[in-house]
C-alpha cells in the first residue's frame, strides 16, 4: 500500500529534522564562526546559495502556475495549482528560517520594515520575502479554510472574500515574484571585482528571473513525480508534457542569454580555457541548461516519465548549482581561505528541508490539494483524496517508533558532529618558541618576523648597577623560576602566544607528596586551585621578591600579554623618570629591520 | 571631505598606528583564527601594516569611499556616511545580513565571528575623536609623519605635488583618488599598490552605481507586470465570454 511508502519517508525526514535540530541549537549556543565554515573572506555561504537563492527559484512555480491558470486562462492546468503554490508557500518559509540561522542578528530581521533603504537591493529582496510569502499565504488560505474544521461561518466569510480577492492577489504575486527572482540577481550587481567573470553579467537580474521561471516549471514536475510516487496517484502526462515543452522553451531563452551575454562582453572563449571555473561553468550550462533543453525538445523524451523526469532532475540542480556558483563558488577569495559548509551548515540545511517535507506531506493528507474543486465549488466541504492517513491512527501508531528514532539520531548528531562544533570552538593555539640570540635577544614567540630586538646585554648592567644584590638583579625580569633554576626563560611558562597555559604539574605534585593522602598538604579546606598554597611556600627560592609581576598562579598568561606587561609598564616609568618619551613607544622594541642578521642565519638552519 | 594621505615611503613599519587605535577603540586582543584572512585586519584590528617585498609597508584600513559600497548594499542603514565623510556603523540596526562585507571592493568590513551578539566592525575614521576636535588615532600616533591628515581636496592637491616633485621616486597615480570612485585615504607610493582591493585594482565606477538601474527599475516594472497581467487576464477572458456567446447563440437564443 501506498502508506508504506510515504511512512517510510516520514520517517526519514523526522531523523533529518532532529539532527538539523541539533544543528540549529549548536548554531545559537556558540556562534557562526565555531558552527559554520563562513569566514571573512566568505561572508555568505552554503545558506545563502542553496536555501535561499535555490529555495526561492524553486518556489517560482507558484506564480508560473498561477499566471497559466488565472491570467493565461489555461485550465487544464489547474490541477497542478495547488501544489505548486503550496511549495512556493512552504519554500519561501524554508527560505526565512534558513535566514533567520544565517543572520548575524536574527532578531533585528524586522528592522528593513522601519529603516527605508529604497537603493539597497537587500532592503527589496527583504520586502519581496516579506510580502510574497503573505500573498501566497493568502493564495493558499482557501485550500485550508474549505476544510470541515472550519466550518464557523467567519471562517466561510473569510474565505468568500479570500476566494474574490483571488485574482488580484495572483496578479500582485506575479509582479512580486518578478521583482524577487530578478533582485536576487541584483544582488551580485555590485560585486565586480569579486564575482569571476564568467558569472558576474550585468544581466544578472533577468538571467535570474528567467533560469527561475525554467526552475519553477521543473520543479512542479518533480513534485508530481514524487507525489505521484507516494501517494500512487496516476501520473499526469499530458500535463507535464505541456509543462516540460514550456519549460524547454524557457530554458532555450536562458541560454540564448547567457551566451549572448559572453559574446557581448566577449568572453566566449573563456570557458575553454581550463581553469576550474571554466570547466564549472561548462558543466552547470551544459548538463544544466543544454542537455535538458535539448532533450525537452523532443516530444517523445517529454511525454515519457524516464525522459521529463531525469531532465528536470538535471534542470533543477543546474539551476542551484547556478545559484551556488553566482554566491559562493565562482566568488575570488584568497588561496589560503578555502570554503567549505561545515557539517552543521548542511544539517541544519537538510533538516530545514526536512521538516517543510513533513508540514507538505501533513498538508496534502489533511487539506484537498490534488483534487482541487471546480471552480465555484465553495460550499461542499471536499475530502482530500490522500487524507485517510490523519484519519485513521496512522500518527499514533508510529509515534513510539519516530520518537525512539528521534531520540537516536540526536544522540548521534551531537556524537558524531565534530568537537568544534559541539563544545564550542577551542581556541587555536601558538605555540611559542625560545628566543634566538646572545648579547641582543631576537624575541619572536610565533616567528611572524615582528619580533624585538632585546638588547638583553645592556638590561643586565642596567639592573646590576641599580640592584642593591647583584645575585637578585636577574629576578627583577625572571619572576619565576623553575625549581633548580636561576633565571627560567620566558617562553619556559608563557607558552602560548595569546591563551593563558597551565604551568602547573598537579599529578606530579601529587604522587611526588605520596598520593591521595597528600591534599591536605597543599590545600586548606576545600580541593579547589584556590585554596592552594603558593609555590615559594616550598620552593622558597622559586619566586623572586624583587619582581613587580604577578608572583604565583597556576596559569601562565599568553607570551604576548605578559611581555607587553612586563616590558611596557617597567618603561612607562623610565620614560618619565628619565623623560624620554619614545622609550614606552611600539618601535622602540619592535625595529622595522627585524632581526639582527646573525639571528637570521640561525633561524634560517633552524627552519628550513 | 576630510581625508588622510599615506605616504607609503615614510612609513616605517612600526605599528605605532595600530596600536594607538586598539587603544582609541577599546579593540581587543587579536587571536588568529581562520576566519580571518592574510591581510592582518579583523573584527578586534581595524587598521593593519602589510609588509611588502624591499621593506614597504603599508597601512591598510577601510579606505572611506567617496560613494560607499557597504551604505548603497546596507538594507537597514546601518552603515553610513557621515557629511565629513568618514563611514561609520550602527550596531543598533545592523541585522547581520553580511552584505557590506559582500559588496566592500577591498575587503574591509569583518565580522566578530565568535561572538553570539556579533557585529560588523571597521574603522571609523575616529568619527567620535574627530567629533571631539581631536586627529584620528592613528594619525596622531604616526612618529614618521607618513600619515597626513586634512581636507582631501588639499592633501590631493599636496599629493600630486609630491609625486611631480620626485617623479623617479613615486609612482605617478595617487591610491584613492578615482579607486572606486575616489576614497578619503589616498596613498602615495613608490610600489604599485594594486593589490590593495579585494581581488583587484577598483575602477573608477563608484560601485553604487551598478545596482542604481536595476534598482531605478523596479517600480516601472512591478506596475508593467501587473499592468501587463491584467490586461493579458481581461482580452483572454473577453476572448473567451464571446467564443461561449457564439455558442450559445448557436444552440439558440433561450432566456
Amino acid at each position: 500500500m501506498s502508506q508504506r511508502k510515504a511512512t517510510i519517508v516520514k520517517d526519514f525526514l523526522w531523523a533529518c529534522t532532529a539532527a538539523g535540530f541539533v544543528a540549529i541549537i549548536l548554531r545559537f549556543a556558540y556562534g557562526l564562526g565555531a558552527t559554520t565554515g563562513l569566514s571573512d573572506t566568505t561572508p555568505w555561504g552554503f545558506w545563502i546559495g542553496f536555501d535561499l537563492l535555490g529555495g526561492v527559484a524553486l518556489a517560482a512555480g507558484g506564480f508560473t502556475i498561477a499566471a497559466a491558470v488565472y491570467i493565461f486562462h489555461l485550465e487544464s492546468y489547474r490541477p497542478l495549482l495547488r501544489s505548486a503554490i503550496l511549495t512556493a508557500f512552504l519554500g519561501y518559509l524554508s527560505v526565512i528560517f534558513a535566514l533567520l540561522c544565517d543572520l548575524g542578528l536574527p532578531w533585528h530581521i524586522w528592522k528593513p520594515m522601519v529603516n527605508w533603504q529604497p537603493h539597497s537591493v537587500m532592503f527589496e529582496v527583504a520586502w519581496c520575502v516579506m510580502l510574497y510569502t503573505t500573498v501566497l499565504s493568502l493564495e493558499f488560505a482557501p485550500v485550508v479554510l474549505e476544510h470541515p474544521w472550519f466550518r464557523l461561518p467567519i471562517f466561510r466569510a473569510v474565505l468568500t472574500l479570500l476566494k474574490r480577492l483571488t485574482l488580484p492577489l495572483v496578479i500582485l504575486g506575479i509582479a512580486l515574484s518578478t521583482l524577487h527572482q530578478s533582485s536576487l540577481g541584483s544582488l551580485f550587481l555590485i560585486v565586480p571585482y569579486r564575482l569571476h567573470p564568467l558569472w558576474y553579467s550585468p544581466i544578472q537580474p533577468i538571467l535570474f528571473f528567467v533560469s527561475a521561471v525554467a526552475l519553477g516549471l521543473l520543479t512542479v514536475t518533480l513534485e508530481a513525480f514524487v507525489s505521484a510516487y507516494l501517494y500512487d496517484h496516476e501520473l499526469p502526462h499530458g500535463l507535464l508534457a505541456g509543462l516540460g515543452k514550456v519549460a524547454a522553451i524557457v530554458l532555450w531563452v536562458y541560454l540564448a542569454l547567457r551566451i549572448g551575454d559572453l559574446i557581448f562582453r566577449k568572453l566566449i572563449l573563456a570557458p575553454f580555457n581550463g581553469s576550474w571555473q571554466g570547466v564549472l561553468f561548462l558543466i552547470e550550462l551544459g548538463l544544466g541548461a543544454l542537455i535538458p533543453a535539448i532533450l525537452l525538445s523532443i516530444p517523445r523524451v517529454r511525454r515519457s516519465p524516464i525522459g521529463l523526469g531525469t531532465s528536470a532532475i538535471l534542470g533543477v540542480s543546474g539551476i542551484i548549482l547556478n545559484r551556488l556558483s553566482v554566491s559562493v563558488i565562482a566568488q575570488y577569495r584568497p588561496p589560503e581561505t578555502a570554503y567549505f559548509p561545515s557539517l552543521s551548515e548542511l544539517l541544519i540545511s537538510l533538516g530545514v528541508l526536512s521538516a517543510i517535507g513533513l508540514v507538505f506531506l501533513f498538508i496534502v493528507e489533511t487539506f484537498n490539494v490534488f483534487g482541487a474543486p471546480e471552480k465555484h465549488e465553495l460550499d461542499q466541504s471536499v475530502s482530500s483524496p490522500v487524507s485517510y492517513a490523519f484519519q485513521d491512527d496512522l500518527w499514533r501508531n508510529h509515534i513510539l517508533r519516530r520518537s525512539f528514532v528521534v531520540v537516536l539520531v540526536i544522540a548521534a548528531t551531537f556524537a558524531l558532529l565534530p568537537s568544534q562544533i559541539v563544545e564550542g570552538r577551542m581556541m587555536p593555539s601558538t605555540e611559542v618558541r625560545s628566543a634566538v640570540g646572545g648579547d641582543i635577544l631576537w624575541i619572536d614567540g610565533n616567528r611572524n618576523e615582528e619580533g624585538v630586538r632585546f638588547e638583553h646585554q645592556k638590561h643586565i648592567e642596567r639592573q646590576r648597577q641599580q640592584a642593591t644584590n647583584e645575585e637578585t638583579a636577574c629576578a627583577v625580569c625572571h619572576h619565576l623560576s623553575k625549581p633548580g633554576d636561576q633565571a627560567t626563560p620566558c617562553w619556559e611558562c608563557h607558552r602560548d602566544m595569546y591563551l593563558p597555559t597551565s604551568i602547573f604539574d598537579h599529578t606530579f605534585h601529587q604522587q611526588a607528596l605520596g598520593g591521595n593522602v597528600s591534599c591536605s598538604e597543599c590545600h586548606i579546606g576545600e580541593h579547589i586551585a584556590d585554596s592552594a598554597v603558593g609555590c615559594n611556600e616550598c620552593h622558597e627560592t622559586m619566586a623572586s621578591k624583587e619582581s613587580t609581576t604577578v608572583k604565583f598562579n597556576y596559569a601562565a598568561r599568553g607570551y604576548v600579554d605578559a611581555l607587553h606587561d612586563q616590558c611596557v609598564s617597567c618603561h612607562k616609568r623610565e620614560a618619565t623618570a628619565q623623560n624620554k618619551e619614545n622609550l614606552p613607544r611600539c618601535p622602540t622594541c619592535h625595529r622595522a629591520e627585524g632581526a639582527p642578521p646573525g639571528v637570521r642565519r640561525l633561524l634560517s638552519l633552524s627552519n628550513p | 571631505m576630510i581625508g588622510i594621505l599615506v605616504d607609503v615611503t615614510r612609513c616605517i613599519g612600526c605599528r605605532e598606528c595600530v596600536a594607538a587605535c586598539v587603544n582609541a577603540n577599546r579593540l581587543g586582543k587579536n587571536i588568529p583564527l581562520p576566519q580571518h584572512s592574510a591581510d592582518g585586519l579583523s573584527s578586534q584590528r581595524w587598521v593593519s601594516v602589510i609588509s611588502r617585498p624591499g621593506e614597504r609597508y603599508v597601512r591598510k584600513s577601510c579606505l572611506h569611499c567617496l560613494e560607499p559600497a557597504c551604505v548603497s548594499a546596507c538594507p537597514v542603514g546601518a552603515m553610513q556616511k557621515t557629511p565629513a565623510g568618514p563611514v561609520v556603523y550602527d550596531a543598533s540596526l545592523c541585522m547581520g545580513c553580511r552584505y557590506c562585507m559582500m559588496a566592500c571592493p577591498y575587503g574591509v568590513p569583518r565580522y566578530d565571528w565568535d561572538h553570539l551578539v556579533p557585529y560588523v566592525r571597521k574603522c571609523t575614521l575616529c568619527y567620535s575623536r574627530l567629533k571631539e576636535g581631536k586627529l584620528p588615532a592613528c594619525v596622531e600616533a604616526c612618529p614618521t609623519q607618513a600619515l597626513a591628515f586634512g581636507q582631501r581636496s588639499e592633501l590631493l592637491s599636496q599629493a600630486h605635488r609630491l609625486i611631480r616633485s620626485e617623479p623617479m621616486k613615486f609612482v605617478q597615480t595617487v591610491y584613492g583618488e578615482h579607486e572606486a570612485g575616489g576614497t578619503l585615504i589616498l596613498y602615495i607610493s613608490d610600489i604599485p599598490l594594486d593589490w590593495l582591493g579585494y581581488h583587484v585594482a577598483p575602477g573608477p565606477t563608484p560601485l553604487p552605481d551598478y545596482t542604481a538601474l536595476a534598482m531605478s527599475l523596479v517600480a516601472p516594472t512591478s506596475l508593467g507586470v501587473m499592468a501587463l497581467m491584467a490586461g493579458t487576464w481581461w482580452v483572454i477572458q473577453r476572448r473567451m465570454k464571446l467564443m461561449g456567446a457564439r455558442a450559445d447563440s448557436s444552440e439558440g437564443e433561450t432566456q
